[in-house]
């Protein structure tokens, strides 16, 4: 059917264009019911064991998903009262606004304070009312700094800072809940600074801008991209085609997606840009129709001639393309499965595209402009003749040439272990970016930003009031803190002993766990008569079968959980823990775990999606030998890229690893061009260094025109205020720079070392072209 | 002062279309029946007789399924002016049984609580934090248990309306001192005075409480509600609670009500 519809569109072209554009707004049609999902957190469904759990240990602990903290900052400490008036009346407005679990939110207006004064046992917010004198404002500096749940907790140890902790509602948007508390502190004079900082803020906030991020820059990259095609084929109407040709198989491919009802996720957001980056393939068509155009007078067979020449290059780098998004689809990420398929379809789209409303505008663009504009294409013009320089030099030097891509292979190899997979989502926003600064300030004053659950299980009801139980979860407390990145660790052993030294006449040293299992049970009821029940229940079951040790870290880094929990587990073997067992929750848990198996599944099927590249190659070629050829620029671009990564110690994170699936895309379509066109060549000059040269000065240039093109076009995304968008930009810019000057600089050296002598189907290719009547014996 | 006078009526007059429901609720005059209707139902719900003596069990259920039983015989004491006086014995949970807790209300002040701890053999006075305070961990809070005083809050009667087939007043009380809520909206039985269902509204203006009378029954000429739910409708916590063995009128003493009976509970009221 493709190599019909080359020439029935060629034939009927105004219909061709008509027909995409009313295919195209068919698909366009289904857009306005697009749905957005712009959580990270769904790249785990609901029903994974991760999140499962944690709703279930927010159930039995009365726990909210996510959290904000709200950091307050005075330098000259908070101690004051015109502070301290500040944070309760923010504390007051803060609970009223929507989204906010406004019973929950913990302050030192409102935190739960288990005070003796004057022999009557007194649970009351650590701040009841505003002290209105010196000595009262001293009793209050003592009475937190005094109290080991308090402190760096709520105020920091030096009383500069403190913090409101602010717990979501389910399904609330923390951005939202986050600019509101902003505008409220805004509106608050004086000498307090404020750092709005938590998981659902980060993500909330990366998840909008990334949306509004991909939609300033992927038409922006794409208005670059049409100014520099215009410069290369000083066509307008061909320029907008390339362009045109990506939008629609967007509009398709998203279409598509939301008519079968699924929302569009981060991932899916890439696609624009994906597609873009695919459809630049058409490039190679563009300039092989202007070599043509010089070379035959009728413009229809130059058209016809152009897409019979390309066309077997151009459908295989679709075929590559597609299965290497589609081999996404094996993967267990259902947002990722999303991606890889739609985007294969889109890759059809463009390869539909290519065979049908590419000739047509071809036709219907006005033919003297173009034999104009074709004038200047030349092999010997600049950019060839320095191509041919580097072909000269690769083909007179193989062994040299290889040589050097094996010490680059050393290079990337000897990186790559360097690798670390880690992802840190506050790190997805530059260092002077409100959301990155709010967590280091609040990290560096308080005890952290990042919440992780322990929760200690018992054998029984009860099991959590054995003081021999609360003892080991003590110890296990003070072990962890030892971990640098924990900043304070809080659990019900530090009410009990609160509480014992409450009821003991307030003596210091009697902060500690009671001997009988009886009195501590008797405390915590003391204490849940007094208190609010979400104080006692956010800290140990009814039942007492469990515990949670609240354990705050101070940075977002997956790896840093990883290295608490380990410890954990080693202090364990160590002390055997007296019938407890002990399993890590909560959002610190989420990320270790969203990062363990996204990025480990998207590592998996990448390399699964490298090795089915590999094996279409080959299976084009009909040869390992080629096969393996025309994946050595692809190859060797993504080691030298991870490899590079590694040096850097830059972490392997969720955008690098969806920018592993761009490469597919792109690097092996070089290779492809080059031996498919190579391979033609030798069926018309059988002399392997001339068809060599030849095809490094006139296909390589369409694969340099296409690297050039898509690394301008994307060097705006350099600009961007989201890390994953500067690291995508780069990516970009080295992937394409590099796959492509591997493509001409060692695939002729190794086509002269490896497959020089090896039967190719170059005959084969030919008797092709001869079934052709259009082509005829039309080679040059 | 008159300039300030006048301004403030200019000012008055200008917020007044954007004050929500400022202009019906002011028009709308609490008819003097509101006061009377509340403190009626305090009579009802809360003192009725000059004494009381009741198991109550109250199971206290989570969204997770986790169920904790209270069990507790309470006695109450009218005394005069408006004073209380509630002594509590636990006789679950375990490990607390045998803890005392004695409250001495007062109108218009807030309470003295004093709570014997047996581990420890000790009695500790217990600061009466605010009102919002939960009774023993559970969705009630000691206003709910022994009342709230009536000037706390403003009444105004809303209308009258049929309630699970009672003829119920319909009335808002809207919170002047500290509350765990702002709003409350209860539906008053006019044959019993007693409660029949109540919202709670929080701060932001959302339901999140929501009482109902699950079964009256009448013990020695006093309606009783023996049977009674609260329910937590934004976290699904709920408390579910019985009144059994309730008598009124049986003489409990006046000096049951004190420490030494905390250390060593009344054996006759409390079986």
């Amino acid at each position: 059917m493709l190599r019909r519809l080359p020439e029935w569109a060629v034939t009927w072209p105004k219909l061709t264009v008509a027909l995409a554009i009313a295919a195209t707004m068919v698909f366009a049609a289904w857009l306005p019911r697009m749905r957005t999902d712009t959580d990270p957190k769904n790249m785990l469904p609901v029903t994974s064991d991760v999140r499962v759990f944690n709703r279930q240990v927010e159930q039995w602990f009365g726990l909210h998903e996510d959290m904000i903290v709200v950091g307050i900052v005075r330098d000259d400490g908070l101690f004051d009262r015109a502070a301290l008036e500040v944070v309760s009346r923010l504390t007051d407005r803060i609970v009223r606004l929507p989204g906010v679990v406004a019973a929950d939110v913990t302050s030192v207006t409102t935190a739960d304070n288990v005070v003796a004064e004057a022999g009557t046992l007194s649970v009351q917010p650590l701040l009841p009312a505003i002290p209105d004198t010196a000595q009262a404002l001293e009793a209050f500096r003592h009475a937190v700094l005094d109290n080991p749940m308090v402190v760096d907790r709520l105020v920091s140890a030096e009383g500069r800072a403190t913090a409101i902790y602010v717990p979501l509602e389910p399904g609330a948007n923390g951005k939202e809940v986050a600019d509101r508390i902003r505008t409220l502190v805004s509106e608050e004079r004086g000498d307090l600074r404020f750092y709005v900082a938590g998981d659902p803020v980060a993500r909330d906030t990366f998840g909008s801008e990334m949306f509004r991020q991909m939609a300033i820059f992927a038409p922006m990259a794409g208005l670059l991209m049409l100014v520099a095609l215009y410069g290369m084929f000083r066509n307008l109407a061909l320029a907008f085609t390339i362009v045109g040709v990506a939008m629609m198989a967007t509009l398709w491919s998203m279409g598509l997606l939301v008519a079968i009802g699924q929302p569009v996720h981060i991932m899916s957001s890439m696609m624009p840009v994906f597609l873009m980056a695919i459809a630049t393939d058409s490039i190679h068509i563009f300039n092989e129709f202007y070599f043509r155009l010089r070379e035959v007078p009728d413009r229809r067979r130059a058209v016809l001639e152009t897409i019979d020449t390309v066309g077997a290059p151009v459908r295989y780098t679709a075929l590559a393309t597609a299965a290497g998004f589609g081999v996404l689809m094996i993967g267990g990420i259902v947002p990722v499965r999303v991606f890889g398929f739609f985007t294969a379809f889109g890759t059809l789209v463009i390869r539909l595209m290519s065979f049908s409303f590419i000739p047509a505008v071809m036709m219907l663009v006005r033919e003297d402009r173009l034999r104009r504009a074709s004038r200047h294409e030349s092999m010997d013009a600049g950019a060839s003749r320095s191509l041919a320089w580097l072909g000269r030099f690769s083909v007179n030097r193989p062994r040299a040439v290889a040589v050097s891509g094996v010490v680059l292979l050393a290079v990337a190899l000897v990186g790559l272990p360097r690798i670390r997979i880690n992802n840190n989502m506050v790190r997805w926003f530059k260092p002077g970016s409100e959301v990155r600064v709010a967590d280091a300030v609040i990290n560096e004053q308080l005890g952290g930003s990042s919440l992780l659950y322990v929760v200690a299980s018992g054998p029984g009801e009860d099991a959590l009031k054995d003081p021999a139980a609360l003892r080991y979860v003590e110890a296990a407390q003070r072990d962890l803190e030892q971990e640098q990145v924990v900043g304070k660790t809080t659990s019900v052993v530090d009410l009990v002993k609160r509480v014992n030294r409450v009821m003991l006449d307030d003596r210091p040293k009697q902060e500690q766990i009671p001997d009988s299992k009886t009195a501590v049970g008797q405390y915590l009821f003391l204490f849940g008569m007094a208190a609010k029940p979400a104080t006692l229940n956010t800290l140990i079951t009814g039942s007492a079968e469990r515990a949670n040790l609240w354990v705050q870290l101070k940075t977002w880094d997956a790896g840093a959980v990883e290295q608490v929990l380990t410890r954990l587990e080693t202090y364990q073997l160590a002390h055997p823990p007296p019938g407890l067992r002990f399993e890590p929750a909560g959002i610190a848990y989420f990320n270790l775990v969203w990062n363990r198996e996204v990025l480990r599944d998207m590592i998996r099927t990448f390399v699964t999606a490298l090795a089915v590249v590999l094996v279409i190659l080959t299976a084009s070629f009909r040869s390992w030998r080629w096969g393996l050829v025309s994946f050595v620029p692809l190859g060797l671009t993504i080691l030298l890229i991870y490899g590079a990564l590694g040096y850097v110690g830059k972490d392997f994170d969720m955008p690098v690893s969806v920018l592993s699936a761009l490469s597919l895309g792109m690097a092996v379509d070089f290779a492809i061009h080059f031996i498919r066109r190579y391979r033609q060549r030798l069926a018309d000059d059988a002399d392997t260094s001339r068809a060599l040269l030849w095809t490094v000065a006139r296909p390589g240039k369409g694969i340099m025109r296409n690297a050039v093109l898509f690394s301008l076009a994307f060097a705006v995304m350099l600009f961007s205020s989201l890390t994953p968008y500067i690291t995508v930009g780069a990516f970009i810019i080295a992937m394409m720079m590099l796959s492509a000057f591997f493509t001409v600089f060692y695939l002729p050296a190794l086509i002269v070392l490896f497959a020089r002598r090896e039967p190719t189907d170059a005959h084969a290719a030919a008797h092709a072209g001869t079934v052709n009547p259009v082509v005829g014996h039309g080679r040059t | 002062m008159r300039v300030r006078l006048v301004l403030c009526l200019i000012g008055l007059a200008l917020s007044w279309p954007a004050l929500p429901e400022g202009p019906r609720r002011l028009l709308a005059q609490a008819p003097p029946g509101a006061n009377d209707i509340v403190a009626r139902v305090q009579q009802a719900f809360y003192a009725p007789g000059k004494d009381m003596k009741a198991r109550v069990t109250m199971t206290l259920l989570s969204t997770g399924g986790d169920k904790r039983l209270r069990d507790l015989t309470m006695l109450r004491r009218n005394g005069t002016g408006g004073e209380q006086q509630y002594f509590i014995y636990f006789h679950q949970p375990g490990d607390v049984r045998g803890m005392t807790f004695l409250v001495l209300k007062y109108p218009r002040r807030d309470d003295d609580r004093w709570l014997f701890v047996p581990a420890l053999n000790l009695v500790r006075r217990l600061a009466a934090r605010d009102s919002a305070q939960s009774f023993v961990g559970s969705d009630f809070t000691y206003e709910h248990v022994s009342g709230r005083d009536l000037e706390s809050d403003r009444h105004t009667l809303r209308g009258e309306e049929q309630r699970r087939g009672k003829a119920c007043y319909v009335v808002e009380s809207q919170a002047q001192e500290a509350a765990e809520y702002s709003r409350k909206v209860a539906w008053i039985d006019k044959a019993t005075w007693l409660p029949v269902d109540e919202e709670y509204y929080d701060v932001r203006g959302e339901l999140f409480k929501v009482f109902t009378a699950d079964e009256v029954r009448d013990v020695s000429g006093h309606p009783t509600i023996t049977k009674r739910t609260m329910k937590n409708v934004k976290t699904n916590h709920r408390t579910d609670v019985v009144f059994a063995d309730v008598a009124y009128d049986v003489g409990i003493e006046a000096e049951i009500f004190s420490e030494r009976y905390l250390r060593e509970p009344p054996r006759r009221w409390i079986q």
